[in-house]
């Protein structure tokens, strides 16, 4: 069970300091990126599964999905709480268990940004007091949060960045279809954090071997159709009228502005896709599965969990996760569980560790790295600062 | 027994063996007639024995719909075809 601390989050209040202006110059080229803080945020809502039920009329029990899921109930953001709101609180709580590091790039992985344009990731860096530093989201669905790892680490190594800040925040409940009995009872809302900074590949937190990869052939699978390019929102209902004589010829129906997931074709290319990424971390690391001391993977489903580890050899005690509590959070769910494990120290520092996901693209991701040594904070989301 | 009754026999002692371990299946209820639906392997888990089977055998397995209807025999017999008469190694 996550701890909820209620420590507040920078509330309303004056806007802070300008940050000061940069030393000149760049980092230099780091040996490795290390993990020097970890922070979750969760909404305090939690909502069973008779709720999700009983709010859809969903043809199936809570039995059913505890056998089937492993989702016990997740965790919903109130309405005036937004994807940034839990950004913000899951990076001032990885800010927290890092002390000493300033920011100097935030990366946002979210699939539900506060809004279409822009992208929610420079205000996240204003609320936090990070002055100018670059801020921009990264869409990779479930595979976000390694994604941003990826990136983020990668721009550590090369000397572009000192201490990237890579926030994985979603609000699911925006774009779940509650009677939709697939996805209803699957998702939740949340956000984690992680900021890195230059190390030595031998210290705990550093990330090791990595490996990503897309296959847009299987874009179909899990989709929100409307709202891009290709669908846009139509008009509202009555603007236009419709097939008025000598006027435009009645709407399209309106585009589905709900996430879909084809569960059958995903559990089959995620199992497949995961197992495949991460035993080529495991290769590059000369790690054979049965030593790994730490999975954590995409907290999808327990079955695909299980899945992936089983053909991994990882051993069982070896595998954490918070589906039950929580549900899937998307990019958010790595986060948010090492948060957890993380505060509960039941992993040494430096632990042999194989993250792993799959998501929507179709994108996967794998790493390995040593488990960090920094302790992890989980807090609430609060409220946005006024618009200036 | 014939070359195929042995490749039949192994393909069907590989299918007893990942439903009694896998998906704990009674062994009782393995009968050739038996559908994956009787057997309550749902949409999820006849992906999983799918998946099984093709990294065992190598063999493409098409996921269908119509999957639910399959009985312990058929799923033989698709495997079986499947597997391209080279692959089987006879015993030194």
């Amino acid at each position: 069970m996550i701890t909820i601390e209620a420590d507040p989050v920078p509330g309303p209040g004056p806007a802070p300091a300008p940050a000061p202006a940069p030393a000149p110059g760049r980092p230099a080229p780091a040996r490795a990126a290390v993990v020097r803080g970890l922070g979750a945020s969760l909404p305090p809502r939690s909502v069973s599964n008779q709720e999700v039920i009983a709010l859809g009329d969903l043809a199936t029990t809570d039995d059913w999905l505890r056998t089937r899921t492993g989702i016990l109930r997740r965790r919903r953001a109130d309405d005036e709480v937004s994807t940034g709101d839990l950004a913000v609180a899951a990076a001032t709580a990885a800010l927290h268990s890092a002390p000493g590091h300033r920011p100097d790039l935030l990366l946002l992985a979210t699939t539900t940004p506060d809004r279409r344009c822009p992208a929610t990731a420079p205000e996240v860096a204003q609320r936090l007091g990070l002055g100018t530093a670059p801020a921009f989201d990264l869409s990779a669905v479930c595979s976000g949060f390694l994604y941003g790892l990826i990136t983020a680490a990668a721009l550590v190594r090369a000397g572009a960045c000192a201490a990237p800040l890579v926030v994985a925040a979603e609000k699911y409940s925006t774009i779940i279809d509650p009677y939709d009995r697939d996805t209803a009872a699957l998702f939740g809302d949340g956000a984690g954090a992680v900021l890195l900074a230059a190390g030595e590949p031998e210290e705990p937190g550093a990330v090791l071997h990595t490996d990503w990869g897309s296959d847009g052939a299987g874009a179909d699978l899990i989709t929100i159709a409307a709202g891009g390019a290709r669908a846009p929102y139509p008009d509202p209902p009555g603007d236009p009228p419709g097939d008025r004589p000598g006027g435009p010829p009645t709407p399209p129906p309106r585009p589905d502005r709900y996430f879909r997931m084809r569960g059958r074709e995903v559990y089959a290319e995620a199992v497949q896709r995961m197992t495949r990424s991460a035993r080529a971390v495991l290769a590059a690391s000369g790690w054979p599965g049965g030593s790994v001391e730490a999975f954590v993977g995409h907290q999808a489903n327990q079955r695909i969990l299980d899945a992936v580890a089983d053909r991994l050899a990882v051993p069982r005690e070896h595998r954490f996760g918070n589906i039950q509590e929580v549900g899937n959070t998307a990019a958010a769910s790595i986060p948010l569980a090492l948060a957890e494990v993380l505060a509960t120290g039941a992993v040494r520092p430096g632990a042999r560790t194989l993250l792993t996901a799959f998501g929507g693209g179709l994108t996967w991701a794998s790493v390995t790295l040593n488990w960090p040594a920094a302790t992890s904070r989980t807090l609430l989301p609060g409220p946005r600062l006024p618009s200036r | 027994m014939e070359t195929r009754d042995i490749h039949q026999e192994a393909v069907r002692r590989h299918l007893s063996t990942v439903l009694t371990e896998k998906f704990e299946v009674p062994e009782a209820e393995l009968r050739p007639e038996a559908t994956l639906a009787d057997l309550d392997l749902d949409s999820l888990a006849r992906v999983e024995l799918f998946l099984t089977l093709q990294e065992h055998w190598g063999v493409p397995l098409a996921d269908e719909d119509s999957a639910a209807e399959l009985t312990l025999r058929q799923l033989v017999g698709t495997v079986l075809a499947l597997i391209p008469p080279e692959a089987w190694q006879e015993p030194e």
